[in-house]
């Protein structure tokens, strides 16, 4: 087996399609407030009182499940592209192993909710940007990309969902959020403190991850999926995140992120609204 | 009730535990260093595979028993400085080149319609020789001064045992021509061979000998 | 039977404007509408599945582009689809033209109960006309709406299984359930 596996080669049984981040940006097409979808909506946060709440937190919970199946493989991946001791550490390997158990349990507990919630494996599209993430050459740069960067989104993406499932008084939504939630704070942790531990003395190294996952955090952000305003569907869990090691002025930053990724989207939304036949 | 200062036996009449163990310290180091490297070889083979079976049932499960080998290897990664080998590192290795070949062999396939001979090289060969290592070193090693150890095999094997199972099963739900079967048998041999020259997962002598002296 | 696609040709989504007219026309006739002109309005400048019907000759549907599309691969058509969207547009249509359903509010101002209620209608007769529907979907939708408890299971069953409701039958259950 070859060490460092390309996002191509992820292998998935017949169910599943796949694409790329780039193709998911080349559809310019709006989910948001806009047109005739401004009237139906107050806003686009994901909650039940959204006319397309239920077929929303399917595709989102879709979404979350092939997140998972590729956080489970990015993981494993780690354990395996890197030798012991020299190029990451056997402590690191445990957590990445660690991480692996996790994963294959939110995956089941994911299969399990979506078929609660009527959707079939497969039945959405899979982004393959989280796998992408995983691909670095660099352990520390995987850590910043998908553990702070994409499980931080995670960690977001849960709470939401939670409180979705409090809201509409789904018994089984969040309870299995509650928990997935929980370990989620545990590996963006153990991103956090392994950043800190490899690049103590190593500030280049450290720049280059802390960027990488700013630029993982950008790419995820684009179409303003997240931020502060009212107007992105998943709130900026702050506090979630603090737990899991990031500081203010780093909050902040994935904030102010967002918010601008928010716009550019909103821009490129007009953009086509100008363009096409009314 | 009883008298509490009445003189009682340190080993009550159902503690049949003994003192001789066929294991120094300096054997059982050696033993649990191989160990650890074999518990390594293994959780990091089924981490990678993850990412290369499309069967979505096989993949949770390598990534369930990826971290259960993990923990093996921690266990073992502990016990070693207990045993006096304060660098766990010069103890972490194979036992032999054989060893390292059989690993090479058992990690090499990739493609995706290699789900069978990935799952036989894990379940048909490598954990049934954990199951006879782990239950050797059990069997022999002193059950009063080597305590320590004696538990960790336990939990281990209880986890061999449990994912023997499941990868068992999943291999079964595999197979469904008989060509399938010559492939599963023809891999499981090739890699058994390479086992044979290793002596074992900790190298000649891993679970004895059974000829009459 | 006439059927008008808008637009006739697609720059966004990869659709056919005649494909599309040919599934509403089976759909029409699978649903004994045969004499009902439809106009087709695709806006494919919104990746979601809402589909409005207005009254009239011809009858005024808009379907935002995800209606009709295949979720598996994004922008591409799907004829399967189209006809559970259509279906259930239509079936609206068709309950209106009847007269029973003269109290219920346009597409438009539907309440988020009331739509998942007439959905719950609809689905449950388009999947005994054949079409293959993943009930458990519905269910969740009703539920999300109703509430997750077994009387609400229970009248979803009963709107489900029924062929022959009014609006104020439907409505009444829908009532019932959420109590
Ligand atoms: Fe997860
Ligand atoms: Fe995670």
């Amino acid at each position: 087996m070859r060490k460092f596996f390309p996002v191509e080669d992820l292998a998935r049984d017949e169910r599943f399609n796949q694409a790329t981040n780039a193709e998911r940006m080349a559809d310019t097409r709006g989910t948001s407030n806009t047109g005739v979808i401004r009237k139906a909506r107050s806003t686009n946060r994901l909650t039940p009182a959204r006319p397309d709440a239920t077929d929303a937190a399917r595709s989102l919970m879709h979404g979350i499940m092939v997140g998972e199946i590729q956080a489970l493989e990015g993981a494993g991946r780690t354990c395996f592209d890197f030798v012991t001791g020299e190029e990451a550490p056997f402590e690191l390997k445990l957590d990445m192993a660690r991480q692996c158990w996790d994963e294959a349990r939110h995956v089941e507990i994911s299969v399990k909710l979506s078929e609660w919630m009527g959707t079939e494996l497969g039945q959405f599209v899979e982004n393959t940007v989280l796998f992408a993430a995983a691909c670095s050459q660099d352990p520390v740069l995987r850590l910043a990309g998908v553990n702070r960067a994409l499980e931080g989104l995670a960690i977001d993406v849960f709470t939401t969902m939670k409180e979705f499932g409090e809201l509409a008084g789904d018994p089984y939504l969040a309870f299995c959020e509650d928990w997935m939630l929980a370990d989620e704070v545990t590996h963006v942790k153990m991103g956090s403190v392994w950043l800190r531990k490899i690049t103590e003395n190593d500030p280049e190294r450290r720049a280059k991850a802390l960027e990488f996952q700013s630029v993982v955090d950008k790419i995820f952000s684009y179409g303003g999926l997240r931020s502060e305003s009212d107007e992105s569907p998943i709130l900026l869990a702050r506090r979630f995140r603090e737990l899991a090691g990031f500081s203010d002025g780093e909050l902040s930053e994935i904030a102010d992120v967002s918010l601008a990724a928010l716009n550019e989207r909103r821009e490129a939304l007009e953009k086509t609204f100008a363009t096409s036949p009314a | 009730m009883a008298d509490p200062f009445k003189a009682r036996n340190p080993f009550a009449p159902w503690d049949r535990r003994e003192l001789p163990g066929m294991f120094d310290v300096e054997e059982t180091a050696r033993r649990v260093g191989h160990y650890k490297w074999a518990e390594m070889k293994l959780f990091e083979v089924l981490g990678g595979w993850i990412a290369t079976v499309p069967e979505i049932d096989v993949k949770l499960r390598l990534g369930t028993h990826c971290y259960k080998h993990a923990w093996h290897a921690e266990l073992w990664h502990n016990r070693l400085p207990e045993l006096r080998e304060m660098n766990p590192e010069r103890l972490t290795c194979p036992p032999n080149d054989a060893m390292v070949r059989f690993v090479a062999a058992l990690t090499e396939p990739e493609a995706p319609e290699m789900t069978i001979e990935k799952l036989v090289g894990v379940y048909r060969v490598f954990i049934p020789h954990f199951i006879s290592a782990y239950t050797f070193h059990l069997n022999n090693t002193s059950q009063i001064t080597d305590g320590p150890t004696s538990r960790s095999i336990k939990f281990i094997l209880q986890d061999e045992f449990d994912d023997w199972r499941d990868g068992e099963m999943l291999i079964q739900s595999l197979l469904t021509t008989p060509a399938e079967v010559k492939r599963a048998s023809e891999h499981q041999a090739r890699l058994e061979i390479l086992l044979i020259e290793a002596g074992g997962i900790a190298g000649p002598g891993t679970i004895g000998s059974a000829d009459v002296e | 039977m006439k059927v008008t696609v808008e637009p006739s040709i697609f720059s966004i989504v990869k659709y056919d404007a005649d494909e599309i007219a040919g599934v509403a026309k089976e759909m029409l006739t699978l649903l004994g509408m045969k004499s009902t002109n439809l106009t087709i309005e695709v806006d494919e400048t919104v990746a979601m599945s809402r589909v409005t019907t207005t009254m009239g000759d011809p009858v005024h549907v808009l379907a935002m582009s995800s209606a009709f599309e295949n979720l598996r691969k994004p922008r591409t058509f799907s004829a399967d689809n189209t006809k559970f969207s259509l279906g259930r547009g239509l079936l609206r249509v068709r309950d209106r033209l009847t007269g029973n359903f003269s109290d219920a509010p346009v597409d438009e101002d539907l309440s988020i109960v009331e739509a998942a209620t007439w959905e719950t209608y609809c689905v449950g007769r388009l999947s005994r006309l054949g079409l293959k529907v993943h009930k458990q979907r519905w269910h969740y939708n009703f539920r999300n709406r109703h509430g997750f408890n077994d009387a609400t299971d229970k009248h979803f069953e009963t709107i489900w299984e029924s062929d022959d409701l009014t609006w104020s039958q439907l409505t009444e259950i829908s009532r019932h359930a959420i109590a």
